[in-house]
């Protein structure tokens, strides 16, 4: 199998255990219902999880409408992040099963936008793939050229993570392709060699600028700490704060821009030699007030970061062309 | 250079870095967890599409009982009214019940009071319906008794009848003793009789000639007399001579000048309605034949009565004188005798009996034989010395209502109800001439005809008052007389040929010539 393959099926394979308890004040029924245990693909959302859990809870509802918003330790969960960013942002310390709370009344409306189930969820894919086309091409002008009907088979593939289903709809879709000589090669050759396919649009040797479409999620811890496992719950969202900021660099021959260079352009205070990579702690002894990122996370991975920048966007973006990156820092709460 | 290669080294490592950390990352979390929340939800899931299945049944009928409850709400609103209706109903019709006990209990109390009535009804009938029988069975008792009673009453009446006339014959026994004994003192008489006897023809009176006369056919009337009030029912001519005696329903007995029309005497006396007229030969004695059951004689000069003859019990309707003797009068009353009288001794001396009443009688010429016509259209003759029936002929189909001999003696002519008049041979009783008339009905049982005096016509009068005239030998009408209006009850022809007199129910007489 070829390695963009292999990454992009473990992309879009990749699920996490939630355990998903009702919350006790909505707990209508005796006994309480036991919590459901559902697994959650990383690039779905949410409210996509609805249909699977709601059969657990039903009969244990109090009479009324529903309104359904999860928690994490008493944290909202802002349902247009997919599921996957949220635990790789909110749990430190992977928390596998991953213990949430669903709550069927009391949609927090001040800190939650409205959420209608799948619909909003849909709207809110397209929504981000013009955003990412946009970022991409200049226009989105390919992604209201594609009918109606691909679109909803796009969506549904997504919803399902049917991979083989959107990569036949992708051509559809026009979206201009990053170029990455490393993404197709299972072998140290030349970079190069390159292999014929309808991917690539560009003409050889022409020197790019490639803009990437990226968000960017900075969690800042005030203490220090030495293990994943010390650090502290998350206790609002006021602790996180929200980058939508696109990567450009120069696609430049001999060189190869790095993560690193993608986070240094994208968080340039916390950047230089104090950034580590993952699983390397530099038991400095001696912390900066200058923030300092502790951990990158992508996919639910941490990189080297010396990784090139382009086979990262290429292999782990998110079926909506963006390249989702959870950090924690460091640093001074804003 | 190098630095370019071992940066690609690096980045070769860094990508196989990250592939290693995405399968590990796998095995934690979708590969561990997987397959268990899989195996756990399968059914979660299954059932919640079974669930979802099994929603959509109950929602489909749901709302299919929805349907049928909104359905039945509607009958049942349907039902409630209905209802409703039904108990008003039930309840008006427990009122009526009550009432209709109330009327049944009433009935019944009728009804058995009616059946009371009845049977008490019925016990009567039944008491009525025995006491009916019992007078019914009483009735044909005294029905029965009254039948014998009858018969026994016939048997009686024939018993003294058969004893009257055994009476009689011996009364006449008795007479004609005395008679005998009488005659033989007289020795003239002995001649006469003796000569009669031998040979029964009758021989003309010694004392006199009478006048043959033609008589005339009487056509027009000569006087109307008013003789009597109530009706004339006999008249009669003294022998040759124009002088009528009339005789009616009261009063006297007048005798009147026919050709003037002028009344000469009466003759008083006489009680009751003169029914029949005699006179003796000599024109001295006047008999008349009195509805008072009598006859009265009276002395035409004198005009004074010198016999009153009792002993009929009945109204004597018919009286003739002998013209030989003078002295014996038969008379015919309703008590089904003829009684022979002596004028000289004034009393009875035979009395005949019969069963139908005899209307007319009539002495022969020798004055030896009566002629009796009767009502049951029989003309019988009897001897008047025995008082014995000689013949009987049936002469006509109704009563008889006269008998008048003629002058010579040899024909007798009978009237009767059958309105025939008929002209008998007296010798041999054999009728020699029937007269009839289409006008010419009989008026009574007295209805008297007369023959002319040359014995060649008939004269009878009818009910319509017209007198009608029969030549004997022609056997037809000669002459129609009508001058009365009502009926005629009585014809005479005066002995010298005119006139005919006829008297009618009105009393009235007219005389004809």
């Amino acid at each position: 199998m070829a390695a963009n393959e292999e990454a992009m099926k473990y992309v879009w394979e990749g699920a996490i255990p939630l355990q998903i308890h009702l919350h006790k004040s909505e707990v209508a029924s005796h006994p309480a219902p036991p919590p459901a245990l559902v697994l959650a693909p990383r690039i779905g959302y949410l409210p996509l999880l609805v249909p699977l859990i709601k059969p657990y809870f039903k009969d244990s509802l109090p009479p009324g409408e529903d309104s359904i918003w999860f928690d994490y330790k008493g944290v909202p969960l802002k349902w247009y992040i997919p599921t996957g960013v949220l635990f790789d942002l909110l749990c430190a310390e992977s928390e596998r099963p991953w213990n949430l709370t669903i709550h069927f009344r009391g949609y927090p409306s001040n800190v939650l936008i409205p959420c209608e189930g799948e619909d909003s969820a849909k709207w809110n894919f397209v929504n981000s793939l013009k955003e990412a086309a946009y970022i991409i091409n200049g226009n989105c002008k390919n992604v209201m050229n594609m009918s109606q009907s691909d679109q909803e088979d796009l969506w549904t593939s997504v919803m399902n993570g049917d991979l083989d289903a959107y990569t036949r709809l992708l051509p559809k879709l026009k979206m201009g392709n990053i170029e990455d000589e490393f993404s197709r090669k299972e072998s140290l050759s030349s970079p190069v060699s390159r292999q014929g396919g309808g991917t690539e649009i560009d003409v050889a040797g022409q020197v790019k600028t490639a803009r990437i479409p990226v968000r960017l999620y900075v969690r800042s811890v005030s203490q220090n700490f030495e293990n994943l496992e010390d650090v502290p719950e998350i206790d609002t969202w006021d602790e996180i704060s929200y980058m939508n900021r696109p990567v450009e660099f120069l696609k430049e021959k001999g060189k190869c821009f790095t993560l690193r260079d993608a986070m240094e352009s994208l968080l340039p205070e916390y950047s230089g030699d104090r950034a580590q990579t993952s699983g390397e702690e530099e038991a400095d002894g001696s912390q900066e007030t200058r923030g300092e990122i502790k951990l990158v996370r992508i996919q639910g991975i941490e990189l080297k970061l010396e990784i090139p920048f382009s086979w990262v966007v290429n292999n782990l973006m998110n079926p909506e062309f963006y390249l989702h990156i959870s950090v924690l820092v460091i640093g001074p709460q804003r | 250079g190098t630095c370019f290669r071992s940066q690609e080294e690096k980045a070769m490592e860094a990508i196989k870095d990250a592939l290693r950390a995405l399968r590990k990352r796998h095995l934690l979390e979708e590969g561990a967890h997987g397959p268990a929340i899989s195996a756990l939800s399968k059914p979660m899931i299954s059932q919640g599409s079974e669930w979802k299945e099994k929603t959509e049944k109950l929602e489909i009928e749901l709302q299919q009982c929805y349907k049928a409850q909104s359905r039945l709400s509607a009958l049942l609103v349907i039902e409630v009214a209905e209802s409703r209706t039904s108990k008003a109903s039930l309840q008006d019709k427990e009122l009526l019940i009550n009432d209709l006990e109330k009327d049944l209990s009433q009935t019944r109390e009728e009804c058995t009071r009616l059946q009371e009535e009845l049977e008490e009804k019925t016990k009567t009938l039944d008491l009525l319906i025995t006491e009916n029988k019992e007078v019914r069975s009483q009735l044909e008792e005294m029905t029965n008794r009254a039948q014998k009673a009858e018969s026994e009453n016939k048997m009686l009446i024939d018993r003294w009848m058969l004893q009257k006339m055994q009476d009689a014959e011996r009364l006449n026994e008795a007479n004609a003793l005395y008679e005998e004994m009488l005659a033989k003192l007289k020795a003239n008489g002995l001649e006469n009789l003796a000569r009669q006897q031998v040979d029964g023809i009758v021989r003309r009176n010694e004392d006199g000639t009478d006048h043959f006369v033609e008589s005339t056919i009487p056509s027009t009337c000569g006087h109307r007399i008013h003789a009597h009030e109530g009706g004339c029912g006999s008249i009669l001519f003294q022998y040759n001579s124009r002088t009528l005696f009339t005789g009616g329903q009261a009063g006297p007995v007048k005798m009147w000048d026919t050709n003037s029309g002028s009344l000469i005497k009466s003759l008083n006396g006489s009680l009751g309605n003169i029914l029949d007229l005699a006179i003796t030969h000599d024109n001295k004695s006047l008999i008349a034949a009195s509805s008072s059951n009598n006859l009265f004689v009276w002395d035409v000069n004198s005009g004074r009565v010198r016999h009153t003859l009792t002993g009929h019990t009945d109204k004597v309707c018919a009286v003739d004188v002998s013209k030989f003797s003078s002295r014996h009068v038969v008379s015919a009353a309703y008590d089904r005798t003829i009684k022979l009288w002596d004028l000289q001794k004034g009393y009875c001396t035979n009395t005949v009996l019969f069963t139908s009443n005899c209307n007319a009688i009539c002495l022969s010429i020798d004055g030896l034989t009566v002629f009796s016509g009767h009502m049951d259209g029989n003309l019988r003759l009897w001897d008047i010395q025995t008082g014995k029936l000689l013949s009987e002929v049936a002469g006509h189909s109704s009563a008889i209502t006269s008998v008048s001999l003629s002058r010579n003696g040899n024909m007798i002519l009978t009237s009767g109800r059958d309105n025939v008049h008929n002209v008998f041979d007296t010798r041999t009783l054999e009728i020699c001439g029937t007269l009839r008339a289409s006008g010419n009905r009989l008026a009574s049982n007295w209805s008297r005809s007369c023959i002319s005096p040359d014995d060649e016509y008939v004269a009878a009068g009818s009910a319509d008052g017209t007198v009608h005239v029969w030549s004997i030998s022609k056997g037809s009408i000669v002459s129609t007389l009508k001058e009365q209006t009502s009926p005629i009850l009585c014809c005479s022809w005066s002995g010298i040929g005119k006139p005919l007199a006829s008297a009618d129910k009105n009393g009235y007489v007219c005389t004809w010539t």
